[in-house]
């Protein structure tokens, strides 16, 4: 099969994760779109290691996702736990609030 | 254009779908919900491309947890549920950029590898993978389990309410689990009792 | 003794110490300053006694004492001295300075008691001494011309000296501008002079004994020679009150009669004799300048003379007579009388100075200046009256009186000349014997008119103190006792002749256009002796210039000693009775009703008018100058200079105030507020970026991320 198609694919995903990253308001909502991010280089790591290693000789693209996907789930993880501490301190999740670093 | 494609192509359709819905779902739900579609879509294209021990760790991991974890997030936050406007205003600013990010990649990618096929690929048994694992990505791997493990303790800590702190709380934010309720009985008697300060971009201010 | 002679300058000095001292704290001393000049007069005079007596007996001295100081501003090409010359004549020159001043000094104390500027007349009297004096000891010209003109400085300060009324200002004025017109003719004769001797191997141009030695060596040219002498005349007369530029002595007796016996009948007046004495040896060179040097000094001998006619203060009739007498000395240079003209000038000071004091010592006793106020004086004022009367002889030159002597060598030096086939010399003896007649018949009507008759005075004069009567005496004597240097009667190895000599005038020189035509060729020919050297004009020991070896017949400069002329002495005395006969008859009773003098028809006129010299110079120079040229210089000053001045200080005010408004307050101060300003127009634009919003901070990176794919991607 092509390899064009899924690195399209995941510069898709990847792109609207960069819109959701910016566009909404809600942190879980951002964070979200970081999640789709990951997963589209993870797409995009599958791809390659088609690619580069058909026969099984390496399976570095495999590994790389795996670890990515262990990653993202770290990050998850404190990524909720500062949000929950966002919403104890101000009752709010909403990213514009936080702006205290404004001019 | 083998069948491989052809099913490659109606998987990726889903995948996209799911994913523009998570990013533009005026539910809070629904986008969460969506997110889970998409990494379920995501584990499809895995197993297209031949790595199936990878779209089985995807299904269980991403779906499985990250996808509830945000559920629980979005809950313990006051995720609204209803239809409420959840864009920012700087929609105009993400599209521009993120539509303008899909385009150059995807011009550059298809000028490199728009002619580039990949035949004849094995999939790498779940053997190759653990040898590899244990073999030449052991210290990653160890790596990857401190990690995690401090992102547990991290998590854990961040997210602890404070022991014998007084007072500064937000009213909202207070969750009585266990054995106080409160005479109303609940949590949703909590929400309603709320002040409105507590109220979570009712209404949002776009 | 002779050692004496290198500090000659001693005398110079003096009275210039005493000057500044009395300026400086003479208002402090009991005598107020008048012993200081009393003092320095003293020891100078006494120096002045000693360094005469050493010439005198050191005479004729074959090399004169010189010394100076050099100056080469310019390099080594051109050099100034400021030094000493002491010869027979300097000598002289310094006796008759210090001792009439010395006199005049003393007699000061008394006639100015009272005054309110006692002490600047005195520091005045002790500057003009010291001015004279250098300009007396000088041994270049220019630093004779830097005393000339510093004793015209003293003139007039001290003409001046009653300044609160403007006549008198007016006369201080008139001297000082008449003898600075004469001045330019002097510095300019200087700088031909000087500029004769460039051509020749010298570094000291200025230096009057080189200019001697090259005008007897025949090394300057015809027209350095007469223009450079005609000019140096020029200012003479001025100076010394030759006709037409007398006109500021009369007037100069505005001043105190002390001032006047000083330096108007004296010493001042006689630097411009001097100063031709000085340059003998250069004038001798020209029949052309003595001929114009004679027949000036006849004009005003006789014509000054006349003037004294008709005046009643008596120190115009004295000032007049010094016209004459000073025309007598200059006719004299002009026939080649030498000696004649120094021995005159010599004794005229002693006895002229002691008609002045004594004329002074009559006005202090009357208040008054006028002749018609005094009368039967001789009773009153009895050391006054015989003084006086000396003085008169020696002016009328009665016989054996030192008038009679040196006027006599005048006369006898014109009939020499006349004697050599110059036309000038029968002038000057005639007319001279002319003018004695009416200069014993003015002293004479004004001795009658003084001492003669009843008194007219507003109340009894007395005599005046011993201060005054002091230097009448002394003077009196030397006016009888100075004649006998050079007379008949005494005859000497050394006389006044030998004392004057120097060593470019001895008794061998002669005059180079009056040689014979035998000696022609040998006159012409033969170089000027001891020619100039690159150093030094005379080595030790070198020969005389001499043109060409005297022999009976020829006309040498020096007549010898004098010999009796006993035509002369007839004739003289003859004048002398016959005038003093015409005076008495007229004047003998006291003034008459009607004046003679003043009933000579167009002669009074005239000689009332002072021949018109006055009106003439104030309607045709003052008048003129005044209107014009004074208001052309006094625009160009007031309004030209000083308004361009003050123009460019406004402007530079204007210049200043704009650059502040424009340069400072608007484009330094706007660049630098426009800076601040500038810098916070961005920062308020650019703070927009701080919007502490994740989401945009987030959006920037992606959009930088594009940017650099582009750039890499475009790189490859």
């Amino acid at each position: 099969m092509s390899l064009v198609g899924p690195l399209i694919l995941a510069t898709f995903l990847f792109c609207v994760g960069i819109y959701g990253v910016i566009a909404r308001r809600n942190a879980v909502l951002v964070l979200i779109s970081v999640e789709l991010m990951l997963n589209a280089v993870n797409i995009n790591l599958v791809a390659f290691q088609n690619l580069l290693f058909p026969d099984e000789l390496a399976v570095s693209g495999l590994m790389f996702a795996l670890f990515i996907i262990g990653v993202a789930a770290a990050e998850v993880g404190v990524g909720l736990a500062i949000v929950f501490n966002m919403f104890r301190n101000r009752a709010s999740v909403n990213v514009d609030d936080v702006d205290l670093m404004r001019w | 254009m083998t069948g491989l494609d052809v099913v490659f192509v109606l998987v990726a359709l889903f995948t996209a779908g799911a994913a523009v819905l998570t990013v533009t779902s005026k539910n809070l739900v629904h986008a969460a919900l969506s997110l889970a579609a998409t990494l379920a879509g995501t584990a499809g294209v895995f197993l297209v491309l031949h790595a199936d021990f990878l779209a089985l760790v995807q299904l269980v991991v991403n779906v499985g947890a990250v996808a509830v974890l945000f559920l629980f997030g979005l809950m313990l936050t006051r995720a609204p549920i209803g239809r409420e406007a959840l864009d920012s205003q700087n929609r105009g600013l993400g599209l521009a950029v993120a539509g303008g990010l899909f385009v150059l990649l995807s011009g550059l990618i298809i000028a490199a590898f728009g002619t580039t096929s990949v035949e004849q690929v094995t999939g790498a048994s779940i053997e190759v993978i653990g040898i590899a694992i244990f073999a030449d990505w052991v210290l990653p791997f160890e790596l990857l389990s401190m990690l995690l493990l401090g992102a547990l303790i991290g998590a854990i800590m961040l997210a602890r309410r404070e022991t014998g702190e007084s007072g500064e709380e937000a009213m909202a934010t207070r969750i009585d689990v266990g054995d106080t309720p409160t005479a109303e009985g609940g949590v949703r008697a909590e929400l309603e009792n709320t002040t409105p300060a507590g109220q979570l971009g009712a209404g949002g201010d776009r | 003794m002779e050692a004496l002679l290198d500090y000659a300058w001693l005398v110079v000095v003096l009275p210039l110490a005493s000057a500044v001292a009395i300026a400086a704290f003479g208002k402090n001393l009991p005598w107020k300053g008048s012993e200081l000049g009393i003092a320095s007069l003293a020891i100078s005079w006494v120096l002045s006694v000693l360094i005469a007596y050493q010439t005198f007996i050191m005479s004729p001295m074959e090399e004169p004492v010189e010394f100076s100081y050099e100056w080469a501003p310019m390099g080594s090409e051109f050099v100034f001295e400021l030094g000493m010359l002491v010869d027979g004549l300097t000598a002289v020159m310094l006796l008759l300075v210090t001792t009439v001043s010395l006199m005049v000094h003393i007699y000061s104390r008394e006639y100015m008691h009272g005054e309110k500027r006692f002490t600047y007349f005195f520091a005045m009297l002790s500057l003009f001494t010291f001015s004279m004096l250098m300009l007396v000891i000088a041994n270049n010209l220019v630093q004779a011309v830097v005393g000339w003109e510093l004793v015209g400085v003293c003139s007039y300060l001290l003409i001046g000296f009653y300044w609160e009324e403007k006549s008198n200002q007016d006369a201080a004025n008139k001297a000082f501008l008449t003898t600075k017109f004469a001045d330019v003719g002097l510095i300019v004769g200087v700088v031909v002079l000087s500029a004769g001797m460039f051509g020749l191997d010298t570094s000291t141009p200025f230096n009057i004994r080189e200019i001697n030695a090259a005008a007897t060596a025949g090394e300057l040219s015809t027209t350095t020679v007469v223009l450079g002498m005609l000019m140096i005349f020029l200012g003479c007369m001025a100076k010394s009150g030759q006709m037409p530029l007398h006109v500021w002595l009369p007037d100069a007796m505005a001043g105190p009669t002390p001032v006047s016996a000083l330096i108007h009948a004296a010493t001042m007046v006689t630097a411009g004799v001097f100063v031709l004495a000085r340059l003998f040896p250069v004038l001798a060179q020209s029949i052309v300048v003595m001929n114009v040097i004679a027949v000036v000094g006849v004009i005003t001998l006789f014509f000054g003379g006349l003037l004294a006619l008709v005046q009643d203060d008596i120190k115009k009739v004295l000032a007049y007579s010094t016209v004459s007498q000073l025309g007598y000395m200059v006719a004299a240079i002009g026939v080649g009388g030498y000696t004649a003209s120094v021995f005159h000038l010599f004794t005229h000071g002693f006895f002229k100075a002691l008609l002045f004091l004594g004329a002074g010592s009559l006005i202090h006793a009357v208040h008054s200046n006028n002749m018609s106020d005094m009368g039967g004086m001789a009773k009153a004022m009895p050391y006054t009256f015989v003084t006086f009367i000396i003085g008169t002889l020696a002016l009328a030159g009665f016989p054996l009186t030192a008038g009679f002597f040196s006027k006599d060598e005048i006369l006898i030096a014109g009939e020499i000349w006349a004697g050599a086939g110059f036309a000038t010399g029968h002038l000057v003896y005639w007319v001279g014997i002319a003018a004695a007649f009416v200069t014993t018949f003015y002293m004479a009507r004004a001795c009658f008119l003084i001492f003669a008759g009843e008194n007219r005075s507003h109340h009894p004069p007395h005599e005046s103190g011993k201060q005054m009567v002091g230097p009448l005496v002394v003077l009196a004597v030397l006016s009888i006792a100075s004649g006998y240097i050079f007379s008949p009667v005494w005859t000497a190895e050394q006389n006044f002749e030998t004392w004057t000599e120097t060593e470019f005038i001895t008794e061998e020189t002669v005059y180079p256009f009056a040689a014979d035509a035998d000696e022609g060729g040998e006159a012409a020919g033969i170089p000027g002796a001891g020619g100039i050297q690159g150093d030094g004009v005379l080595a030790a020991g070198s020969e005389p210039s001499v043109l060409a070896a005297a022999e009976d017949g020829e006309l040498t400069v020096l007549h010898g000693a004098p010999t009796w002329h006993f035509d002369l002495l007839a004739l003289l005395l003859v004048v002398f009775f016959a005038a003093v006969g015409v005076a008495w008859k007229f004047y003998g009773k006291g003034p008459p009703d009607r004046d003679p003098t003043m009933q000579m028809g167009p002669v009074t006129t005239a000689l009332v008018n002072k021949y018109g010299f006055d009106a003439f110079g104030y309607r045709y120079i003052v008048v003129p100058v005044r209107d014009t040229w004074a208001r052309a210089a006094s625009y160009s000053s007031n309004v030209l200079i000083d308004g361009a001045v003050s123009g460019v200080g406004r402007v530079t005010k204007n210049a200043a105030f704009a650059t502040y408004r424009v340069l400072d307050q608007k484009v330094i101060d706007g660049g630098v507020n426009g800076a601040a300003f500038s810098a916070a127009w961005w920062s308020e634009r650019l703070k927009r970026t701080q919007s502490g919003n994740v989401q945009r901070y987030a959006a920037a990176l992606v959009a930088g991320t594009i940017v650099l794919v582009v750039a890499f991607a475009a790189a490859t």
